[in-house]
């Protein structure tokens, strides 16, 4: 060590010896220049899901419309309006940050963290509707199935042969029609029909169409927002029965992967703000804001192409 | 090693770059026609591209109301949609990120990384874009096609003429 310094150090005169100038090869700090590189790989990441998920939908043979899979576009639009909302408010945090003002900093940093929450909260609002319906990303609780086929058929059928189903539906068959609410009257005749239809050995194809439809059926394209026209499983919750979605599946494993990895980001961003709170938001944390705000921007940008990617496509 | 002293950031002689202080500016010294008051961009300018950003949104949403145009041509819409993201993307990069106002790095880092993303989805095209050209008997009999989309309606249409003509009165809304 003494050696190297004094070889290197003969110019400084001194007992400290050499004083090395550090000279960056880019003209940015580190923290942003490592946190430019983890959001190039970002990119990758994000475009590696993004091109599989265009290139899966659109080798598809059948890939279900937005409204076949219970997606709302308006939604996803109020979520889109909320993240660019809090891209701007980081921006703010970042701007107050270095005009030294403290405690504004701090309010649109706490803003930020509440749209991000707010995100969060509809994002969980949407998953819950998809579960509702029985739409879930792999198979032992999911209940679609591709096409109303005799495996369609023996999946309902097996459900309904289940003893605590057998039980519900037998107390629902005894009730006096006065107990019931108008749809639940008419909805058990329907069941009545489904399970004397999937139960039918001379069954055809276009039979175990119509016990789809009777359960969930897919609604029309003018139907407006939530107007699932009445399927079994949604006047009865505790029915569950299988479902058909054609092309459900895939669409299920996609939409969650993507959906999912992005929530994670947007979690990992409310952390980051959270603790960013706890500090003084003064220009000297200026650095710290605006790598944390990349971060978050970025997090929005995908969400940019995933809005229209997944709910307008 | 040893470093020479540099030509336009005599700022920063002492120890290293990392160091608290409005250095990521001081050094961009080829986009300093930019700063025009101190800081870049300014909260008229923040709220400008604000504004932009949620038009922009509302008119990819426009895609789905009944007043687009070509709802029977959903490739139009497809790319609309598609150029919309992108001029949104392009905003929040070049300003919230602040990007318009980096020097030259921006480039290295970004240009290899758009590659290189369509490259990556360019090379999924011909095994799973195309996957199902050629597909073995099995797995022709599971998945789902067109055909069965129409058999669904078609239910659906029945369902609803049996109503129609069943119990026209008790079919609650």
């Amino acid at each position: 060590m003494n050696a190297s310094a004094a070889s290197l150090g003969h110019d400084s005169h001194g007992h400290h010896g050499p004083v090395l100038q550090y000279q960056p090869g880019l003209p940015l700090s580190r923290g942003k220049l490592i946190m430019w590189l983890f959001l190039s790989t970002e990119i990758m990441f994000f475009a590696a899901l993004l091109g599989s998920y265009v290139v899966l939908r659109f080798g598809a043979a059948v890939w279900p419309k937005p409204h076949h899979v219970h997606l709302s576009e308006p939604i996803g639009a109020i979520n889109t309006f909320v993240l660019i909302c809090s891209s701007v408010t980081v921006v703010l945090a970042l701007e107050a940050a270095r005009a030294n003002k403290k405690s504004l900093a701090k309010t649109w940093m706490l803003l930020t963290l509440l749209l991000g929450s707010l995100f969060l909260g509809i994002k969980a609002y949407e998953y819950a509707a998809k579960f509702s319906h029985g739409i879930y990303p792999s198979a032992p609780r999911g209940m679609v199935y591709e096409r109303p086929d005799l495996y369609y058929g023996s999946a309902v059928r097996a459900r309904l042969g289940e003893p605590v189903i057998i039980e519900r539906m037998k107390e629902l068959f005894t009730k006096p029609e006065g107990e019931l609410r108008p749809e639940e009257v008419t909805g058990r005749q329907r069941l009545k029909q489904v399970r004397d239809m999937v139960n039918d050995p001379n069954q055809q194809a276009f039979d175990l169409a119509v016990v789809a439809d009777q359960i969930m059926p897919l609604p029309a394209e003018s139907a407006d927002g939530h107007g699932h026209g009445g399927g079994l499983n949604d006047t009865f919750s505790w029915l569950k029965l299988p479902v058909v979605i054609p092309g459900g599946n895939m669409w299920a494993s996609t939409y969650f992967l993507l959906t999912g990895f992005h929530a994670v980001h947007v979690i990992v961003g409310l952390i980051v703000f959270a603790i960013l709170l706890l500090y003084e938001l003064g220009p000297k944390r200026a650095g710290m804001i605006e790598n944390a705000g990349l971060y978050w921007h970025f997090v929005d940008l995908v969400w940019i192409f995933l809005f229209p990617l997944l709910y307008l496509f | 090693m040893s470093a020479t002293p540099s030509g336009h950031n005599p700022a920063n002689v002492h120890g290293p770059v990392t160091s608290p202080g409005a250095l990521p500016e001081d050094v961009g010294s080829e986009t300093a026609d930019h700063h025009s008051d101190g800081g870049h961009g300014g909260l008229g300018q923040y709220l400008a591209v604000f504004v932009a950003l949620c038009f922009l949104t509302t008119m990819s949403f426009f895609t789905y109301s009944p007043y687009w145009p070509w709802r029977d041509e959903p490739q139009v819409g497809w790319a609309f949609m598609m150029a919309v993201s992108c001029t949104k993307a392009l905003l929040v990069v070049l300003f919230f990120m602040h990007v318009l106002w980096e020097a030259n790095w921006k480039y290295v880092l970004t240009i290899p990384a758009a590659m290189m993303a369509i490259f990556l989805a360019i090379m999924l095209i011909p095994d799973i874009g195309l996957r199902n050209r050629m597909v073995s008997q099995e797995r022709a009999l599971h998945m789902a096609r067109g055909s069965d989309l129409l058999l669904l309606e078609q239910a659906a249409a029945a369902g609803e003429n049996a109503d129609a003509s069943h119990e026209t009165g008790s079919h609650g809304h």
